[in-house]
C-alpha cells in the first residue's frame, strides 16, 4: 500500500525519539520515548527489543500500538497506527540494528552487555502527518 | 463521496504532498545521476595508478569535492590481524594516521567485522542514552566501570557512514564519511558511496600487493622468481605465517662435476646432467619438495614451504637416501664412460623467517660442501628427528664457514631395516 512517505525517513533515523502508545490487555495504557524507530519498508517499521518491558509485553497481548515520530530536519511530525506483526532475530533487518546497537555499545564500553535481542516488526495501518501542528522553526540540518 | 472542498481523508493534500517529494526526488536523481557521471571519471582514475597514496589520494579528494562530505578516512586491515589501520584522511585538525580500530569497536569497527555498510545519524544521542543506561547498572552493580575504544575521526561526530572495502569477499578495509551534524547521509548517499567504494576497493587492493611485490622483491634475489610470486601470491593475507614456517632445506651436488665439465664435450655433459635432473626431479616431486634452485649440477629442495608437508625432515632424508642409491646406480654407467662423478648432500632445517632466511639455507649448503661424494651430512636437529629412521654416524665437530661455532654434523648410513 505504500503508506509512508519519503519525506517521513529523516524521522526515522532517531535523532527525535518517538512517543509510542500501547495498551496491556485490559485496557490500560503506556506510553514510552523510544530511541529510534526503523523504516523496514513503505509499510513497515520496526523496533529494538533490548529489554523486556511494558512495550514489548503490551503489544504481544493486544498489537495495536500508536506511534509519534517527529523529523529533525523540518520539525513536521506524523502520527502513525500500527500492529506488531512479528519479531525477527536474524535478517536484514535485525543485521541493521544489530550492528548500530553493537558499534555504539562498544563505544561506550557495553559491548556484549548492551545487545539487541530481537527486532519487532510492525505493520503500518494508517499515517497522519499533522500539518497544523508543525513547528516552524525550517530546516536545522541543512549541511553536511 | 469526492465532494468538492471537504476532502476529509486529506486526500489532496497526499497527493500533492506525493508529487512534492517525486518533484524532489527527480531533483537529486538528476544532481546524482551527474555526480554518477563524475565519480566514473574518478573510477578510471583510481585505477590507473599503482602508487597506495595516490589512489587513497583520489578517493577522498573525491568525497569532498564531489559528494560533498567533508570529513572522510580511509582504514585498511592489517594482513595479520583482525584490526584497522588509519591510512588516510581529510578534513581533520591532525590527520590521525597509524590509528587503530579492532574488529567490533565502533561504526568502523562493526562495520570491518559484519562486512556489511552501515548509516548512523544519532551518535550523539545513542551514546547519551548508553552512557545513562550504563550510568544505571553501575549504580545499582550490575556492570563494573569499562574503559571506552578511544576511535579516530571527528569527537562529536553525529553522523557517520562506513563502508566495507571488499574484494569478492574479503575485507581490504573501511571507507568512512562523517558530519557533526545529525542525518547528515540519506540512501543516495550510500549508494555513491558503495560506487566509489567498488572501484576503491579493488585499486587499493591492487596497490596494496603491488606495494608487498616490492617490498618482497629482494626476496627475488634469494628465491627463484616462482617461489617469490608463490609466497606474495599465497601470504596476501598472512605474509608472516608463510615465511616463518619451518622449513627443511637439501642441498647437493656432484663431486667432481667441474673439472668433468671443463674437460668434456657439451654433449656429454648436457647427457650427464639431463639423466641425473630427469631422475633427482622424479624424486623430489615423489617425496612434495620443491626444487628452489639448481646451478648445473646444484641442487636446492625446500620440504614444508611453500607447501605444507607433514615431517618434512624424515622426507628429506628418504629423498637423498634414495637420491644416494639412484646415482651409484648411474655412476656405474659414467663411469664405463670415464667419467669421476659423485655425489654429497647436506640438510639442515630450522625456521625460513624473511630476515633470517640464510641461516638454515646457509648451513645445508655448508653441510653439503663437506660432505664426501657419497655422504649425506645432516645437522644435529635432522639428526634427532630421523633418528628412528637412520642408521647415522658422527661427524666433526666442523667449522663451518659463516657459522661462529664449530657444530656437529651427522652422516646418514643407511636406512633401518622395518621391524
Amino acid at each position: 500500500m505504500a503508506l509512508l512517505p519519503e519525506e517521513i525517513k529523516p524521522a526515522m533515523q532517531g535523532v527525535i525519539p518517538s512517543d509510542v502508545v500501547t495498551c496491556a490487555r485490559d485496557g490500560t495504557p503506556n506510553t514510552t520515548a523510544i530511541s529510534q524507530v526503523y523504516y523496514v519498508d513503505a509499510d513497515h517499521v520496526a523496533l529494538s527489543h533490548q529489554f523486556f518491558n511494558k512495550t514489548v509485553r503490551n503489544v504481544r497481548e493486544n498489537p495495536r500500538a500508536a506511534v509519534w515520530l517527529i523529523s529533525p530536519k523540518t520539525f513536521d511530525s506524523w502520527d502513525l497506527e500500527v500492529e506488531f506483526e512479528r519479531s525477527e532475530t536474524s535478517g536484514p533487518v535485525f543485521e541493521t540494528m544489530d550492528m548500530q546497537v553493537e558499534a555504539i555499545a562498544s563505544m561506550v564500553g557495553m559491548k556484549g552487555i548492551f545487545k539487541l535481542r530481537a527486532a519487532d516488526i510492525y505493520r503500518v495501518i494508517s499515517v497522519t502527518k499533522n500539518v497544523d501542528e508543525r513547528i516552524p522553526l525550517g530546516e536545522i540540518a541543512g549541511g553536511r | 463521496m469526492g465532494a468538492e472542498g471537504t476532502d476529509p481523508l486529506g486526500l489532496r493534500e497526499q497527493i500533492a504532498e506525493n508529487q512534492r517529494t517525486i518533484d524532489r526526488l527527480n531533483r537529486e536523481l538528476a544532481k546524482k545521476s551527474d555526480e554518477v557521471r563524475i565519480i566514473q571519471q574518478i573510477s578510471s582514475a583510481i585505477t590507473s595508478t599503482l602508487d597506495l597514496d595516490h589512489v587513497l589520494e583520489i578517493v577522498l579528494g573525491a568525497m569532498d569535492r564531489v559528494l560533498g562530505f567533508q570529513h572522510s578516512m580511509i582504514l585498511l586491515k592489517d594482513p595479520a590481524a583482525e584490526r584497522l589501520r588509519l591510512f588516510a584522511s581529510r578534513g581533520y585538525d591532525a590527520p590521525g594516521l597509524g590509528a587503530e580500530v579492532g574488529f567490533g569497536e565502533g561504526v568502523i569497527g562493526v562495520v570491518a567485522e559484519r562486512k556489511r555498510m552501515m548509516r548512523v545519524g544519532n551518535l550523539g544521542m545513542s551514546r547519551s542514552y548508553l552512557r545513562s543506561v550504563r550510568a544505571r547498572m553501575e549504580a545499582t552493580g550490575q556492570m563494573g566501570a569499562v574503559e571506552s575504544a578511544s576511535l579516530p575521526g571527528l569527537p562529536d561526530a553525529q553522523s557517520q557512514l562506513a563502508l566495507p572495502l571488499l574484494v569478492k569477499d574479503r575485507l581490504v578495509g573501511v571507507l568512512v564519511v562523517e558530519s557533526p551534524r545529525p542525518n547528515a547521509f540519506d540512501e543516495l548517499d550510500e549508494l555513491l558511496l558503495g560506487i566509489v567504494g567498488n572501484q576503491a576497493a579493488t585499486a587499493i587492493d591492487n596497490a596494496r600487493s603491488y606495494q608487498l611485490v616490492e617490498k618482497l622483491s629482494r626476496l627475488k634475489r634469494f628465491f627463484s622468481p616462482q617461489l617469490a610470486e608463490a609466497i606474495v601470491t599465497g601470504g596476501a593475507d598472512d605474509p608472516l605465517k608463510t615465511h616463518r614456517r619451518e622449513v627443511t632445506v637439501v642441498f647437493l651436488d656432484l663431486r667432481g662435476f667441474t673439472a668433468f665439465a671443463e674437460t668434456s664435450e657439451p654433449e656429454e655433459v648436457m647427457g650427464v646432467l639431463r639423466e641425473y635432473h630427469a631422475e633427482m626431479g622424479s624424486l623430489i616431486l615423489s617425496h612434495e619438495g620443491t626444487l628452489e634452485r639448481f646451478t648445473g649440477d646444484g641442487m636446492m629442495i625446500f620440504f614444508n614451504d611453500p607447501t605444507p608437508v607433514p615431517d618434512p625432515a624424515e622426507r628429506a632424508v628418504r629423498m637423498a637416501v634414495a637420491m644416494r642409491e639412484r646415482v651409484a646406480t648411474l655412476l656405474g654407467k659414467w663411469r664405463k664412460r670415464g667419467y669421476d662423478l659423485a655425489l654429497g648432500v647436506g640438510i639442515a632445517e630450522g625456521y625460513a623467517t624473511i630476515g633470517a632466511i640464510g641461516t638454515v639455507t646457509n648451513l645445508a649448503a655448508r653441510l653439503c660442501g663437506e660432505a664426501r661424494g657419497g655422504q649425506i651430512l645432516v645437522s644435529a636437529r635432522v639428526a634427532a628427528e630421523v633418528e628412528d629412521l637412520v642408521e647415522t654416524e658422527e661427524v666433526g665437530p666442523l667449522a663451518l664457514k659463516g657459522l661462529t661455532k664449530p657444530i656437529l654434523a651427522f652422516d646418514i648410513l643407511r636406512l633401518k631395516s622395518r621391524v
